[in-house]
This record gives structure tokens, C-alpha cells and sequence, in this order.
């Protein structure tokens, strides 16, 4: 059981480009249909703990070897999804800085920066509206984002301004 | 102001287990914060290239990204380090949180702070893609591949494997042809 687990992250980890988020449809597919390990509706709890957890989203993988074989499970998911692509990055890593001055690499890193920054607000768009845009969401959302880019208050402040607004907003 | 890396492995430990002990929804504007803002280990335009760099491989990207930068400055033991260190507190309170939430999971004030704070943390996502952006803002090309790719992957739900090669080929002609 263990082994399986295993095996299905390794796989997940090397498809997993861009994040977490790409596989999220094929680790329920897999979990859920394939092996019937749990219900859609558990998988769906599962990624609400790992969001309202602090912490790298990858966590829900630990969550899915916890909720299939306990505490051995959660870290055989978590080693499965994280070796594999970390020793990818571990050797990339050293080839990049290897070539630190070279030309293509000054090229490559003037065309990947404006893809990073419109995926990192897609990413906080698609956090921001979990079923669908209202007034609510984008007030919350863009008093965050002001206070974070015109001050120097630390997040964690911000963050319980928003489970405030929350309190009155939703409650 | 120059960024100074961490002298020690245990100072790289203990950097990366401060982002991870407050990542509340999301690792990276915590990153962000504590490698560039708090503790000055990275310039702004060094902490863009390597989260670029990370974005593009496969797995967790800031996960990634501590691995990287764990290498840079102290080799195999550094990037164990900080693997580590932005894993360990994260990893005991998700597992700690999925045992316990059963009994607050029904609650609506629970659950209206819980997407109170989620919807904040988002904004934290926002804010911090506004500062990555704020050294390319004034480059046409820019803008366009930025919008682009916000469209595709976050309105339009795209899957990432297919933005992402379509969106690096056409930033790599316009950074060829100099507009980036």
C-alpha cells in the first residue's frame, strides 16, 4: 500500500509543472476513482483543510497518505511528490548558476519574469474567488493587496482584517 | 541596500521555518517577505529570476525555490535545510487541523472567518505580484504577456501545461527581438 502511494506521487510530482494546482483534477482522479480510497466530497474537505492550513499547498498530498494509511502514509505522499521534482531542481539549480553571466540565460530570465508575474496573479485571482466574483471577495481581495504594496504593516495584520471582514461579511 | 545570504545553516533553517510557521494562505508573499524584506538574503530582481526559474519546474514551486537557493549558499546540506525547514511546522499543523475539523467544519461563523481570511491571503497574492511587477511596468510586451497569461490561467482556467510553453515561446521572440 505504502509503495503504491509511493509510486502514484512520484508520478504526480514530474506533472506537476507550475505548482500543486495542475495535478489537483488527476490526484482525484486517481484517488478517488481509480483506487476508491475516499468519496469526491472527502477529497473536496481535504484540499479546504490544506488552503486554511498555513503552509505550501503540496500539503495536501500529506493529507491524502494520512486519510489512506495514517501517519506513515502522510509522509510517503509527501516524499513521493516532493523528491523527484526536488532533485530535478536541486541539479537545474546548479546548471543555472554555472551559468550565471551567460547570454541566453539573461535572455530566458527577461522573458520568464512577465509570465511568473501574470500566473502569480492568476493564482491569487482564482484563490480570491472560490465560487465565483462578488463585491465582497474583491473588496476584501484589493484592501489586502493596497495595504501589502503602500505600507510596511506585517501580513499576519492584514490577514486579521480579513477574518474580520469575513465575521461581518459572510457570517 | 546590499543583500547579505545567511551565514549559517542553522540561520538558513530557522529563515525558511519562519516562512513556513506563517504561511497562511500561501507560501509565496511570506517568501517574498522574509527573503527580501526581512532578513535582505535576496536583491528583489534575484528573488524574481529564481521564482521564474522554479515556476517552470515541475513540484511545489516554493518548495523548489528553498531547495535552490538551500544549494546556493551551502551546497546538498543547504537545500536539505531548507526543505526542511519550510516543511516541518506546516506539515505537523495541516495534519493537526485535519484531525480537529470535524467538529468546527459545520460552524458558519467559523467557516465566515476561514473565507475571510483565505480571500485576504489572496490579496496577499496580488500585492505581491504587484511589487515583481513593479521593474518591468513600464514595457508594453510586458504587460501584454502579464495580462495574457492572467486571462488564460486565471479567468479562463487554461491548464498551466499548455500556458505556460505557449506564453515562454512568445516571450522568449519578444525578448529576442528586445522589447522585454
Amino acid at each position: 500500500m505504502l509503495l503504491v502511494l509511493f509510486l502514484y506521487f512520484v508520478l504526480l510530482s514530474l506533472l506537476a509543472v507550475g505548482g500543486v494546482n495542475t495535478i489537483l483534477p488527476e490526484m482525484q482522479r486517481i484517488v478517488v476513482e481509480t483506487e476508491a480510497w475516499m468519496t469526491g466530497a472527502e477529497f473536496t474537505q481535504l484540499y479546504a483543510i490544506s488552503q486554511a492550513a498555513p503552509g505550501p499547498n503540496v500539503l495536501i498530498t500529506s493529507l491524502v497518505g494520512f486519510k489512506v494509511a495514517g501517519l506513515p502514509g502522510a509522509f510517503v505522499t509527501l516524499a513521493g511528490f516532493c523528491l523527484p521534482a526536488g532533485a530535478l531542481a536541486y541539479w537545474v539549480g546548479g546548471v543555472w548558476e554555472r551559468f550565471r553571466d551567460a547570454p541566453w540565460r539573461k535572455l530566458i530570465q527577461r522573458a520568464l519574469l512577465p509570465v511568473t508575474v501574470g500566473l502569480v496573479f492568476a493564482g491569487g485571482y482564482l484563490l480570491a474567488t472560490p465560487e465565483g466574483v462578488d463585491w465582497k471577495n474583491a473588496l476584501i481581495a484589493t484592501a489586502s493587496a493596497t495595504v501589502l504594496c503602500t505600507t510596511r504593516f506585517n501580513p499576519l495584520w492584514i490577514l486579521s482584517g480579513g477574518a474580520i471582514a469575513g465575521y461581518l461579511l459572510y457570517a | 541596500m546590499v543583500p547579505t545570504p545567511p551565514r549559517s545553516i542553522a540561520e538558513l533553517f530557522l529563515g525558511f521555518l519562519s516562512i513556513g510557521a506563517r504561511a497562511f494562505g500561501g507560501v509565496l508573499p511570506w517568501a517574498h517577505r522574509v527573503l527580501v524584506e526581512e532578513r535582505r538574503w535576496l536583491a528583489p530582481a534575484d528573488f524574481s529570476e529564481m521564482l521564474a526559474l522554479c515556476q517552470f519546474l515541475p513540484g511545489p514551486n516554493v518548495a523548489n525555490l528553498s531547495i535552490v537557493l538551500g544549494r546556493r549558499w551551502f551546497g546538498l546540506p543547504g537545500a536539505i535545510a531548507g526543505f526542511l525547514g519550510l516543511m516541518a511546522l506546516p506539515f505537523v499543523w495541516v495534519l493537526a487541523l485535519a484531525t480537529l475539523y470535524a467538529d468546527w467544519a459545520t460552524n458558519p461563523t467559523v467557516r465566515a472567518v476561514v473565507s475571510g481570511i483565505g480571500v485576504a491571503a489572496a490579496g496577499l497574492f496580488i500585492g505581491t505580484g504587484i511589487k515583481l511587477a513593479r521593474p518591468i511596468a513600464g514595457k508594453p510586451a510586458a504587460i501584454v504577456i502579464i495580462a495574457g497569461c492572467f486571462v488564460a490561467a486565471g479567468m479562463l482556467r487554461v491548464p498551466l501545461l499548455i500556458v505556460l510553453p505557449v506564453a515562454a515561446a512568445l516571450a522568449l521572440m519578444a525578448s529576442k527581438m528586445r522589447a522585454l
